[in-house]
């Protein structure tokens, strides 16, 4: 082995860091980094991703660096020096383990508020709607004028979500058949879908537009394409649109102009 | 490891053979390009009429004339359909010339549907209900009297609501301008599954100077089968029924009221197939008309089959021995166009209306539509004519009302002993 194989080896393996920091950094200028967040506990989440990602940035860059100095300084062709063999150092272990296990047992207690905020803490309301993944689409039942679900002036739709923007949101999730995930990258809302049970997410969405609802558990052969659309409006936007569903819902006669038979909502 | 190391000297020493082996295995496996879609033809109906093989060229000759390929398809100007959004709907997926996606019916309707439209696509077989064969041009769910076509906006609805309860998903998040494409592809496949249909069945009529070949003439093929089919879809827009308005100042209990009187009436006879308790058990044995037709071929090839293995051979002249070979090799192959084209035939049951899902849309306009022209291909039969209008809305303001009887009178939560129930 001559001392440019040992170069090149040594470089490749510094790639490896270079590459990897690289793809992070150019990440957010070439749209592949996180998706725009439009949610009230969204920076908390996204913090905390940030607070690991930083973290673990640093151990990987000293890591990898020092992988490469080692490779690169004491190369087989650079000398003749043999290998001195010792018989392991206890203080060198407890302090690699300790350090690891002091920042992992940080980090869980650093995120419990934000979980609890997430998932545990749920705002004492009336679900808003009340969603039934199915395969392979998203059915929606609103409570009606009454405000309770099951009752029969609810609003049935199929993957058009909509959201009052900057008030709390209820889901009752359900599944009429297998495993699904609600997953709303936009809101940082994932929640699976468990058939039998009855689980409620919640969120307050902080910016109108239109955003995707996508399954995030794999439920058949749709599951690529079992995808809906979660518009958040203002108050007087969405109160208009529930009138114009309920009128459709309700129609006894056919429309006067058929081209507004169905909505445009693209 | 002594397997080890031999692998790895063998490719010291001979690198050149081991790369060349791997490289021959890696072309083996050959470049293939997928064979263009084509439109299958209807077997079953090819069989059933006993058409010769140069009879099925024919129909399948003309055919390609008057309606091109899955990829190129031709739109004949007495078809009323807008080529533009035929050429959109059709042909594998891909962006044209403006960026626009194309072949969309392939990518979201073929592998239910079929390429031809026939409902036999390669999921079809796992999905109950079946997709919809759109050859015979029945289609269920429209605001048109029963034997008429839906029009263009029930089909655009459709495609907008899915089909609750069944596979067909909502495509209401798809651009409109591709809703319409695949809305008119779907009456290009069915009226180009009626023609041919129509051509089939038409070798019967031929006298003998015709020698068994259909008239390749524009007035025959456009005039007389074509524009027939075309014009029936054309004048669905004017046929849709006309719905007298529901009062605004209904009283809605005594409409129900009057609706459960009408329900369990001799006149519209609903419990006959909802059952007494509206949960859809009043009876089990019926066929919707594109599984009847499967059905009765299959009585008609076992009665044939069992008659034909009873009749003894002995003692016939040559013209009624060919005739009865003849027989039995029709018998044979309509067993097998069977097993490869048609799917196994199931009942349908009467719809559950406990449940609150309604497959034409849950408006009490479409429970209108569906009472008073009942379903075209279903067993449910037309209210029109035994049940005036009025009578109709309250019987609709009954169903509506049947997910949630049981909410107050008996309780949700106490579960009703079956005697107590009838």
């Amino acid at each position: 082995m001559n001392r440019l194989s040992g170069i090149f080896w040594s470089l490749l393996f510094l790639a490896v860091p270079v590459l990897g920091v690289a793809t992070f950094a150019i990440a957010p200028a070439i749209d592949v980094w996180l998706p725009k967040d439009v949610s009230e506990h969204g920076p908390a989440i996204d913090g905390l991703f940030y607070f690991i990602l930083a973290l673990t940035g640093v151990v990987f860059i000293a890591t990898e660096v020092l992988l490469f100095w080692f490779l690169w300084k004491y190369d087989a062709a650079n000398g003749d020096r043999p290998a001195t063999y010792i018989h392991g150092s206890h203080t060198l272990e407890v302090v690699w383990t300790i350090i690891p296990a002091a920042t992992l047992l940080f980090l869980a207690i650093y995120q419990m508020n934000t979980w609890a905020d997430v998932k545990m803490r749920r705002p004492a309301m009336a679900p808003s709607v009340e969603v039934v993944a199915r395969q392979f689409e998203w059915r929606l039942r609103y409570p009606g004028r009454d405000g309770t679900l099951g009752t029969p002036d609810d609003l049935f739709l199929v993957n058009d979500l909509h959201v009052p923007v900057d008030e709390d949101f209820l889901v009752q999730l359900k599944s009429m058949d297998v495993l699904h995930s609600f997953f709303l990258p936009n809101l940082r809302i994932k929640q699976d879908a468990v058939p039998g049970m009855k689980i409620r997410v919640w969120f307050k969405a902080t910016e109108t537009g239109q955003f995707d609802i996508v399954c995030a558990e794999l439920c058949g052969w749709g599951h690529y394409k079992m995808k809906g659309r979660v518009t958040v409006e203002s108050r007087e936007d969405f109160d208009q649109w529930l009138e114009s569903q309920y009128a459709r819902q309700n129609a006894t006669q056919p429309e006067a102009d058929p081209s507004t038979a169905v909505a445009r909502t693209e | 490891m002594p397997h080890a190391s031999m692998m790895r000297s063998a490719m010291h020493r001979h690198p050149v053979t081991i790369i060349a082996i791997l490289g021959l295995c890696l072309l083996a496996t050959g470049c293939g390009q997928t064979p263009p879609a084509y439109f299958r033809p209807n077997m079953v109906e090819a069989t059933k009429q006993r058409l010769t093989p140069d009879q099925e060229k024919q129909v399948a000759t003309v055919l390609l004339a008057m309606f091109g390929t899955p990829d190129e398809p031709v739109c004949m100007p007495e078809t009323g359909l807008d080529e533009a959004k035929l050429r959109l709907a059709a042909g594998p997926v891909r962006s044209d010339i403006v960026g626009r996606k194309n072949g969309l019916y392939r990518e979201h309707c073929a592998h239910c549907h079929g390429v031809t439209g026939d409902a036999l696509g390669p999921t079809a077989a796992f999905l109950n209900p079946y997709p919809r064969d759109y050859r015979p041009g029945v289609f269920k769910f429209k605001s048109t009297e029963r034997a008429d076509k839906p029009t263009h906006t029930d089909l655009v609805r459709l495609l907008h609501n899915g089909v609750p309860g069944t596979s067909m998903p909502s495509f209401a998040l798809l651009p409109s301008a591709q809703v319409e494409a695949l809305a008119e592809y779907v009456k290009y496949l069915s009226i180009r599954g009626e023609t041919e249909l129509t051509l089939m069945r038409a070798f019967f009529e031929l006298d003998d100077e015709a020698q068994g070949k259909l008239p390749e003439t524009r007035e025959f093929l456009v005039d007389e089968t074509l524009t027939p089919i075309a014009e029936k879809w054309k004048a669905a827009a004017d046929a849709q029924i006309q719905v007298p308005p529901m009062p605004a100042d209904i009283d809605l209990v005594a409409s129900i009221a009057k609706g459960k009187e009408l329900f369990y009436g001799d006149k519209a006879n609903c419990v006959k197939c909802h059952g007494v308790t509206g949960l859809g058990d009043g009876q089990a044995n019926d066929y919707d008309d594109w599984n009847k037709a499967i059905v009765e071929i299959g009585k008609e090839i076992s009665s044939g089959s069992a008659k034909a293995r009873e009749t003894s051979t002995s003692g016939m002249s040559p013209d009624e021995l060919s005739e009865h070979r003849a027989q039995l090799a029709w018998i044979e192959k309509f067993g097998r166009v069977l097993d490869g084209d048609a799917l196994e035939p199931r009942t349908i049951p009467p719809r559950n209306l406990r449940h609150g899902i309604y497959r034409g849309g849950r408006r009490p306009l479409d429970l209108y539509y569906r009472i008073h022209a009942g379903i075209n291909g279903a067993p449910m039969p037309a209210a029109k004519g035994t049940v005036p209008p009025e009578e109709i809305w309250h019987i609709v303001n009954y169903i509506r009302s049947l997910p949630y009887e049981l909410d107050g009178e008996l309780g949700a939560d106490k579960p009703m002993l079956a005697k107590d129930r009838f």
